[in-house]
Parts: structure tokens; C-alpha cells; sequence
């Protein structure tokens, strides 16, 4: 599904953010990403999300080579991947549900269609009775799991999470990391950009360790 | 429900906010372009209907000049004149203006002033049925063999000028609408991307959730045409509204002289139904301008930044 043949990034003429990366990753499986502050992650999911081009090396996603892409068709190729970001990204003006629905509403789907849908996920992720409310009134957690809905509402082929339980507490980021095995075990390729070590030790999860730009072990 | 229609409410929701700073700036600035607009145009059609006005009536009449002539009877010449217009193609009618009339006339100029010492010329009044008919070089020649004295005025000049001065009246108002209307659209291009440099996140956001350019900008368009058209509507209703008051004060607050004169220059000071049709038209031109260019203002916003 993923295949990063020495891939190198760099800003502008800066230095290389990342250097010589080369790995793959095998639809439906699960992979944390990890490394120190700077290591490089962040960059790595804008590549997988394709808002980055690489400088050098090649990328194939879902059998194509990125890196040789029109831009029209990167954002095409965008709907295969449903993306959580660290500060969530919730639309302030949208409700729970509009914002949870926004994928399929940019796919053309009527309301009719996707209504049931959304409302659905969101009684899954115990957001059910919160689905009129703008995102200024959720708590942080509600706001993650909100966002995790709207990453997968499309059924994704690809989920990308970075640092999905950086704002939560023990307990809810423990949750939020079983909703991620459970859509793994539904068929969608996980990875999940994080540093808490007890995930890692749990949840026994090939890793992409990253280390100034590098990729330091494929476990 | 216009702007359900036009941002695809329908679909399910409005992804792009209703109500912003930049919104309200963008329609208060349709709103007082359309005005300017309007009013210029009223105009432009008020002063080019006017002159049609003048012309057709002034060309509907021609004047026989008789001046005293010592040896020669001056109502003699007058029934002559009547007889050789009134055989004259393309003339319904000619009379004489009595010497109460005629001095009527000169009383703007000279005053209240007794004119019967004076030898004043006598004007004979030509009604034309039909004015491209009307043979006036035979009558020119006739009236210069049979009544000394007698000149035929046939307003050629003063309606050549009259054309001259409406036609300068109107281009310069349409060169004026054109600039405000290029003003507009550069307005609209600066309160674009001040929209959507205020709505980066919206946009940055369905960018990652897979939106196409062509899907974001028909969001931002639909908002855009909807502030084009309110604006526009408030404009020109504003436009109409001062057309009506300024109807009302040349009828009703204004002195009776100068209401007259203003009534006589421009009518109702309305520009009639054509202009009205005319002002509705123009509110449609600033809607579709404002959201055509705010469309080429979004394409070029997402296509300059990283998706």
C-alpha cells in the first residue's frame, strides 16, 4: 500500500528534514510512529498525507507514484486517507455532526444518505448526545474523538494520527487507542505518530522509529 | 433560501460561515458601488430621454420670421407666409402668434416693458405633421420671393447642439459607470482575499479532507454571489428610492420656479420603466461581476497556496 524508496525532505534550501527513508507498509496493518521531539514525524505524515512532496526518493501509494503527480490528483488521492490532527482541526462554525459529516459532504453525498451514518459513529464514539454542539463547548477529549469520527466517517483506506492522546487523560487516551485497533481490525491501515512508551510496551505494534530525520529501526 | 441554493445548503449544510467581518465589509461595499451605479445610470438615461424629448419637440415645429418692413403691410405678408406653409409637404398647420404672444415671449428677456413703440419682428408658427417629409428649402425659397423680410428658422442648429451636449452628457456618464463598475471588481478582488485569508483554516482543512479546488471555490462563489446580490438589491433599491425623493422634492418642497424648471428639463425626474429595467439589470451585472471575480480570486488563493 506504502513504499518510501530513499526519500529525502527539505524545506526550501534548509537542510534535510528527512533522509534516506525507505520502508513499506502492508495494507490493514497497524504502525506506530515514533522518535524524540524533531525526529522528523510530523514531516512523515504531511508526505503520507501528501501536502509534501518529497525532494528526492520516491513515494507509491494505493499504486501510484506520488511524487509525479498532478496536484488535482493528490487531493482526489486524499479521500483514501482520513488524518486526525494533534490540535483536532474541528470547524468552530460547524456542529459535531456537520463537522463529522464534512468528508462525505465534500463527496457529494446528499444529507438523506450520510445522516444515519453520522449519527451512528458518533453514538460510538459516546458522542451521541453531543452532536448539535459546536466544538467550543466539548471538553478535550470529546474534541479528539470528534475528530477521530471525522477521519474515519468515510471508512478511509488509510488512517494517519498524530499524537492522537497528547491531550487526554490516561484513561481516555487508553480508549481512544482500542477505537484505533478496533477500525484495524475492520481493514484500515493505521499509523499513529506517538511518544508515550506505554503504548508501545501494550500495544505490540511494528514501529517507525525516527531519529533527526532517520529512520532508526523497523521493528 | 437563495443562499441555501446558491452554497449548497441543500447538500446538507454551509460549510462556508454566514455571517463575517469580511462578509458585511464585501456587501456594504456591493451595496454603495451598486448605488453610484444606479444613480449614474438613472442619470445618463434621465438627461439622454430628455434631449430625445427636446429634439422631437422642437423638430415637430418651425418658426417664420417676419421682420417690419417700412412700405410693406405686415398682415399681408402674414396671411401670405400662412398660405405658402401651409401648402408646403409635411405641414399640418401654420398661424400667427398675436403681438400679445410675441411680446410674451420677450418678456423673460426685457421684462414688463411696453413694446408697442417698437417695430418688433412677427413670428408665424409652422406645425409639421411629419417632420422627414417637410420640403423646408421650397418654402425657404418661396417665403424669399413672396414676403421680404421673411427668414425660416428650423431649429437646425440649436437641436445639432442639444444632440451635441446630451451625447457628451451621456458618454461621459457611461465612462463613469465603467470606472465605477472596474472599481468594484478591484474592490471585490481585495475583500476576497481578505475572506479567505480569514477563512485559511476552512480551507486548509477540506483540502486535507480531500475537497477539489473546483468544490471549495463553488463553496466560497455561491457566499459570493449571495453578497453580490444582496448588495446589489440594497443599491438599487437605494437608488430607486432616491429617484422617488428626488421626484417628490421637485414636486412638492422645491419653489415653484424652479420646480418648473426641472420639470420641464427632466420631466418626473424618473427614468421611466425602460430605466428602471435598466437599473435591474445593472444590480444583476454587480452580482454576477462580484461573483465572478471573487471566483478567479479564489482559484488563484487556492492554487497559490500548498494543498
Amino acid at each position: 500500500m506504502i513504499e518510501f524508496d530513499d526519500v529525502g525532505l527539505r524545506y526550501g534550501y534548509g537542510p534535510e528534514i528527512l533522509r534516506d527513508l525507505s520502508f513499506r507498509i502492508s495494507p490493514g496493518s497497524f504502525h506506530f510512529l515514533t522518535g524524540p521531539s524533531g525526529a522528523g514525524k510530523t514531516s512523515l505524515l504531511r508526505l503520507l498525507l501528501l501536502s509534501l512532496k518529497p525532494s528526492r526518493g520516491r513515494i507509491e501509494m494505493f499504486g501510484e507514484n506520488v511524487s509525479a503527480l498532478a496536484r488535482d490528483r493528490l487531493l482526489e488521492m486524499r479521500r483514501h486517507i482520513g488524518i486526525v490532527f494533534q490540535d483536532f482541526r474541528l470547524l468552530g462554525h460547524l456542529t459535531t455532526f456537520e463537522n463529522v459529516a464534512l468528508p462525505l459532504r465534500v463527496r457529494g453525498q446528499p444529507l438523506e444518505e450520510y445522516r444515519a451514518n453520522v449519527a451512528e459513529l458518533l453514538e460510538w464514539v459516546g458522542l451521541g448526545d453531543q452532536m448539535n454542539v459546536h466544538p467550543e463547548l466539548l471538553s478535550g477529549g470529546e474534541k479528539q474523538r470528534a475528530a477521530i469520527a471525522r477521519a474515519v466517517i468515510a471508512k478511509p483506506d488509510l488512517l494517519l494520527a498524530d499524537e492522537p492522546t497528547g491531550n487526554v487523560d490516561p484513561e481516555l487516551s487508553d480508549r481512544l487507542l482500542r477505537l484505533f485497533v478496533e477500525l484495524n481490525r475492520m481493514g484500515t491501515t493505521i499509523i499513529v505518530a506517538t511518544h508515550e512508551l506505554g503504548f508501545l510496551k501494550r500495544f505490540n505494534f511494528p514501529r517507525l522509529s525516527l531519529n533527526e530525520g532517520r529512520l532508526v529501526s523497523d521493528a | 433560501m437563495l443562499e441555501g441554493l446558491l452554497t449548497g445548503q441543500s447538500a446538507g449544510f454551509q460549510i462556508v460561515p454566514e455571517k463575517s467581518v469580511a462578509g458585511r465589509t464585501l456587501m456594504m461595499l456591493v451595496s454603495i458601488m451598486t448605488f453610484l451605479s444606479c444613480v449614474t445610470f438613472g442619470g445618463v438615461v434621465l438627461v439622454q430621454q430628455s434631449a430625445v424629448a427636446w429634439s422631437a419637440d422642437v423638430g415637430r415645429e418651425v418658426t417664420i420670421q417676419i421682420r417690419p418692413i417700412e412700405g410693406q403691410v405686415m398682415d399681408s405678408n402674414l396671411r401670405v407666409a400662412i398660405e405658402l406653409a401651409e401648402a408646403t409637404e409635411g405641414v399640418s398647420r401654420a398661424y400667427a402668434l398675436s403681438d400679445e404672444e410675441g411680446e410674451a415671449l420677450l418678456e423673460p428677456w426685457l421684462g414688463e416693458v411696453d413694446l408697442s413703440g417698437l417695430e418688433v419682428p412677427r413670428l408665424v408658427v409652422v406645425q409639421l405633421s411629419d417632420p422627414a417629409r417637410a420640403d423646408f428649402a421650397t418654402l425657404a425659397s418661396h417665403l424669399a420671393e413672396a414676403v421680404p423680410g421673411a427668414t425660416l428658422d428650423t431649429h437646425a442648429l440649436w437641436r445639432q447642439q442639444i444632440n451635441a451636449m446630451a451625447g457628451t452628457v451621456v458618454v461621459a456618464g457611461l465612462l463613469v459607470l465603467a470606472l465605477i463598475l472596474i472599481a468594484t471588481a478591484l474592490a471585490v478582488v481585495f475583500a476576497t482575499r481578505g475572506t479567505m485569508a480569514s477563512n485559511r483554516e476552512i480551507v486548509d482543512v477540506l483540502h486535507f479532507i480531500g475537497a477539489s479546488n473546483r468544490f471549495i471555490a463553488a463553496e466560497f462563489q455561491g457566499r459570493f454571489l449571495s453578497i453580490g446580490l444582496k448588495g446589489g438589491a440594497i443599491g438599487g433599491v437605494g437608488a430607486i428610492v432616491f429617484f422617488l425623493a428626488a421626484g417628490f422634492v421637485t414636486g412638492t418642497v422645491l419653489p415653484d420656479p424652479s420646480a418648473t424648471q426641472l420639470t420641464i428639463l427632466f420631466d418626473r425626474f424618473l427614468p421611466g420603466f425602460g430605466g428602471l429595467l435598466g437599473l435591474v439589470a445593472l444590480v444583476l451585472v454587480i452580482a454576477v461581476l462580484t461573483a465572478a471575480t471573487s471566483r478567479l480570486t479564489v482559484y488563484r488563493f487556492l492554487t497559490r497556496i500548498a494543498p
